[in-house]
């Protein structure tokens, strides 16, 4: 509980100073947002106007406070270019980020995992070294250059998959994946290679346990072995990972909304600092910060599901 | 208790007990730097060698357009083919390399440096320096670094200096966990205690008795960054945040290719290719290196 | 003469390691009847449990093996790994010594023996649910029906041990092999786990392997003793044999080392002087000169053999001791 406690109080102080810090870098941007407003052939009255509007002037610490009491009490601002609330912005476009997260980190285990249970099955054979070589190949090939072949490849080459577009759920399951399969590719190829070494070397050291050895003693089969009784005792390194990963999937989900056209919260922060909407940007990394630190509190539950141990621990509070 | 427990799943391995000849060969043969780590090493070798000496290569001028010679393929004058704006792509390679290159070592030097003091400041004073530093890593950890970057870009312009410092940034809160560690582990050990009871200053203990004992991990550390810091460089040109426009970059060379995939596929392929084989190559000789010094290492413990 | 149910022949295995071949089992050989228990003996390292770990045929890949292993008339040694799945559980099982380590810490109880029984007597999971609860009953596990939906950190040392002679009998092996299996528990415990294995051996008739440093372990509890030095058999013989009549000095020795009921209390036990041998470089004649207060040069330059002084009393050793020097 103490414990607990301490992490929340942490967390909390984490994320008023990314919340601040991004405050800060967002207000020497460099460009006035009062004469983009107010348009080309304004006055200087008519700025100054605007600036007194939006408190401009004003300290940034003062700025920040107001800004904060805002998002406490749900209000999230509204952007400067055109008014759009920004947490109704960011209500739109995050589920469809989400999704392309979800898609390629989904990807990414499907790899992982069965690559990481031949790998460690027997380290050192064949396999093993085919896997790691693969591995190397695709830690080497940046998520940009993947989706620039996928492209080339499926979408104009052979024709199969569209090479950007978003379809919303509502126009059908399938209309919906098609357009997101080689973007989800495009991400999840990179990010199966941590996992995988994670697991594998997570799951050499399980299978050199004890109760390992006494699982062949009774007899069971080597895929019973690797799947019911090493695999779950050598995934909890794994899963901290996926869920440090999720700051390097936003990342790279900046460039392949970018490139594949889907407008998710990355083309929403990437267009927000090009016109320069402040508070559009503070809104989308707050967004980012908070994703990044509930993935990392999902981790912990799933934890707590992996491990016997810890779920009784909660249980007791 | 030497209880045995397989290491592996595999039948066991029948035989005589004979001499154990071919279990300290293959023991060698791993540890041997083979075509794995000598064929990457070349290629690097190349790729430096054209970034430094391009102005002596008798290239065309990376930002010359010429409009009679667009969207080619490789030919006699071209070898590599021209972009859309009839630019030499060679040319235009070989000066990215340059980008690359200075990136991919100088940003990781600076991550590591810096955080190399900040590890050891939180290692070393603990208490709430270490506090301060710690939650100033989460800070940095909880925003995605493409987004630092997008900010820094916009803020700081496009300087290659400044795309050295902002990217070195990113590889502060790993390099000071590192450190951090070590430090913890290493300023409890004896002869730090000793130093630290004939009245040795701190600066002197950290420098003399503490810095000598991390440094290894460290060095690692840089070996795994270099083709990270490339990768990212590559990400920030692809997406037009890095170097300012005439200057070629791979990531933007690359970029400017995707609207000409369809006709043209060499111009974004090409680079792919080189940035791919550049990349891998960091990744196979760092690792060869990494797994060296481990060796040397323990062999020398 | 039916043929016995376990014949060792020769058995060697050794371990290619970094500093050279460990010859940890060097020339083993034993039969064992139906229903038996003979306990093995010896020093840590000695080569008891790798042993074990041979007639299971559970070796790790750095393992060169040699020898026989006959099991019921079939020669182990040469299955494939697949009919070697399919005895281990039904015909030969073991109980290793750390019940802290050996069951799974993210599978409850009844899983881990449920899986036994389904795989090797074709349950259905709810039959083998039900009869895992009648199996941890009969090992004497209190609660036996909530125990079964535990996770072994729910459980003591002494329950978990339980639960691991649970899973080793539920298919009502020919052989169960316990490899020091109360060495890792409270002295409480230690004997009421001897006796369960002795009690669950007489009602189903197995034969056992009761490995062990311990001699006063083996005193009560076995029909002979085999006693290990690098990686051999010393000395073999029925229990009472062997504690009566010890023509080896190093089992003397062990047997310096139990402690006594009438012994004065505080008495210090009598450890052995010297270190086990190096299983690299073993000493050119017998392993244990080093160490032997009545080495001599042949003891030192010739290894003596294994040989039997008959009832299957069999010792190697140059100066065997009489029973006055035992004394
Ligand atoms: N996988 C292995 N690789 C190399 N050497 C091994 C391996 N397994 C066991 N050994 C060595 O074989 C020898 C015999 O070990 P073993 O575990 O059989 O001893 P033991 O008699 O069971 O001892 P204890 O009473 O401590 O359990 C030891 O010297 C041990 O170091
Ligand atoms: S052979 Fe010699 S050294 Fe070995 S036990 Fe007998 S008397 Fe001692
Ligand atoms: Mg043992």
């Amino acid at each position: 509980m103490r414990y607990l406690f301490r992490r929340f109080q942490r967390l909390v102080v984490v994320m008023v100073s990314v919340t601040f810090l991004t405050f800060l870098l967002v207000n020497v941007l460099p460009g006035d947002v009062a004469y983009e407003m107010a348009g080309m052939d304004s006055s200087e009255e008519e700025v100054q106007a605007i600036r007194d509007e939006l408190g401009l002037d004003r300290n940034v610490v003062l700025r920040y406070l107001d800004w904060a009491g805002g998002i406490l009490t749900g209000d999230w601002g509204a952007s400067f270019i055109n008014k759009e609330e920004v947490w109704h912005a960011l209500a739109q476009r995050f589920p469809v980020s989400l999704e392309l997260m979800l898609l390629a980190q989904l990807i990414a285990l499907s790899l992982a995992v069965p690559m990481g249970l031949i790998s460690a099955y027997r380290p050192g054979g064949r396999a093993d070294r085919v896997i790691g070589t693969l591995a190397f190949a695709s830690v080497s090939m940046p998520s940009f250059m993947t989706a620039i072949l996928l492209i080339f490849f499926f979408s104009l080459h052979l024709g199969w998959l569209p090479a950007t577009g978003y379809e919303p759920l509502s126009a059908g399951l399938w209309e919906n994946l098609r357009p997101m399969i080689l973007p989800a590719l495009a991400l999840g190829l990179v990010e199966w290679t941590v996992l995988m070494r994670t697991l594998r070397a997570e799951m050499i050291g399980v299978l050199q346990e004890n109760y390992i050895a006494l699982a062949r003693a009774k007899g069971m089969s080597d895929a019973r072995i690797l799947l019911v009784h090493a695999l779950r005792p050598s995934s909890f390194s794994m899963i901290t990972l996926l869920g440090l990963q999720v700051g390097r999937l936003m990342g790279g989900s900046i460039i392949i909304e970018q490139i594949f056209g889907i407008p998710g919260i990355g083309r929403l922060l990437v267009h927000a600092v090009n016109t320069r909407d402040f508070i559009m940007i503070q809104g989308c990394v707050t967004l980012f910060a908070i994703a990044f630190v509930t993935a990392n509190f999902l981790v912990d539950i799933a934890y707590a599901w992996l491990d016997p141990r810890v779920r009784l621990e909660r249980a007791r509070g | 208790m030497a209880d045995i427990t397989p290491d592996r799943l595999e039948g066991s391995s029948a035989g005589a007990p004979d001499d154990n000849a071919d279990a300290i060969a293959s023991h060698n043969r791993k540890n041997r730097l083979g075509l794995g780590f000598w064929i990457p090493l070349a290629w690097l070798a190349v790729v430096v060698a054209a970034a430094v000496f391009a102005d002596f290569l008798g290239l065309f001028p990376a930002d010359e357009i010429d409009w009679m010679h667009i969207n080619e393929g490789p030919n006699d004058a071209h070898i590599l083919g021209t972009d859309h704006l009839g630019r030499d792509m060679l040319s235009r390679i070989i000066y990215g390399a340059r980008v690359s290159l200075t990136v991919g070592f100088a940003a990781p030097l600076i991550g590591v440096g810096l955080g190399l003091v900040l590890g050891i400041l939180a290692g070393y004073y603990k208490g709430w320096v270490d506090e301060v530093i710690g939650i100033a890593i989460d800070t940095w950890l909880a925003i995605p670094g493409l987004v630092i970057l997008l900010l820094f870009s916009v803020v700081f312009g496009g300087s290659l200096g400044m795309v050295c410092l902002s990217l070195g940034l990113l590889f502060i809160p790993t390099a000071a966990r590192i450190t951090r560690a070590a430090t913890l582990n290493h300023s409890n050990r004896e002869f730090v205690l000793a130093a630290r009871a004939m009245g040795a200053s701190d600066f002197r203990i950290l420098t003399v008795e503490v810095l000598p004992n991390i440094i290894w991990p460290l060095i690692a550390f840089v070996l795994i960054d270099i083709p990270i810091a490339i990768v990212i460089e590559g990400a920030l040109s692809f997406l037009g945040l890095s170097v300012k426009a005439p200057t070629p970059s791979w990531g933007g060379v690359i970029a400017e290719g995707r609207e000409h995939l369809e006709g043209s596929p060499h111009i974004s392929l090409i680079p792919t290719a080189v940035m791919f084989m550049t990349v891998l190559s960091f990744n196979l000789v760092g690792d060869a290196i990494r797994k060296r010094l481990a060796d040397v290492r323990d062999g020398a413990i | 003469m039916s043929e016995p149910l376990l014949t060792v022949e020769n058995q060697r295995t050794a371990f290619a390691t970094g500093r050279g071949l460990v010859r940890a089992v060097d020339g083993v050989s034993f039969t064992l009847e139906r229903g038996r228990t003979l306990g093995v003996v010896g020093e840590s390292g000695s080569g008891k449990s790798v042993l074990s770990r041979s007639i299971m045929r559970l070796l790790p890949p750095n393992a060169r093996s040699s020898g026989e292993v006959r099991l019921g008339g079939r020669d182990l040694t040469a299955m494939s790994e697949k009919a070697l799945r399919a005895l281990r559980g039904p015909e030969i099982s073991i109980v290793f010594q750390d019940p802290m380590t050996s069951l799974n810490p993210v599978m409850t109880i009844g899983a881990q023996i449920g899986e036994v029984l389904t795989r090797h007597l074709g349950m259905s999971r709810k039959a083998a649910k039900a009869r895992s609860v009648e199996l941890l009953a009969s090992v004497g596990l209190p609660q036996p029906d909530v125990r079964v939906d535990q996770h072994p950190h729910q459980l003591s040392g002494g329950m978990r041990q339980r639960v691991a002679i649970a899973i080793a009998i539920a298919c009502e092996p020919a052989l169960l092999i316990a490899d020091e299996p109360t060495t890792a528990l409270d002295v409480t415990v230690q004997a009421e786990i001897l006796d369960l294995l002795a009690r669950q051996q007489a009602e189903r008739n197995m034969a056992m392997i009761l490995i062990t440093h311990d001699m006063g372990v083996v005193a009560g509890r076995c029909d002979d003793v085999a006693v290990m030095y690098a990686g051999r058999i010393v000395e073999q013989a029925s229990t009472e044999d062997l504690f009566r009549d010890t023509r080896m000095p190093y089992t003397s020795a062990l047997l310096a080392s139990i402690p006594r009921l009438d012994d004065p209390p505080h008495r210090k036990l009598e450890a052995i002087a010297g270190r086990p041998p190096d299983l690299i470089h073993p000493p050119a004649g017998c392993a244990f000169s080093p160490r032997c207060r009545y080495a001599d040069d042949l003891c030192r330059s010739q290894p003596p053999a294994l040989e039997d002084a008959g009832r299957g009393h069999r010792f190697a050793c140059w100066r065997p001791m009489t029973m006055e020097a035992a004394e």
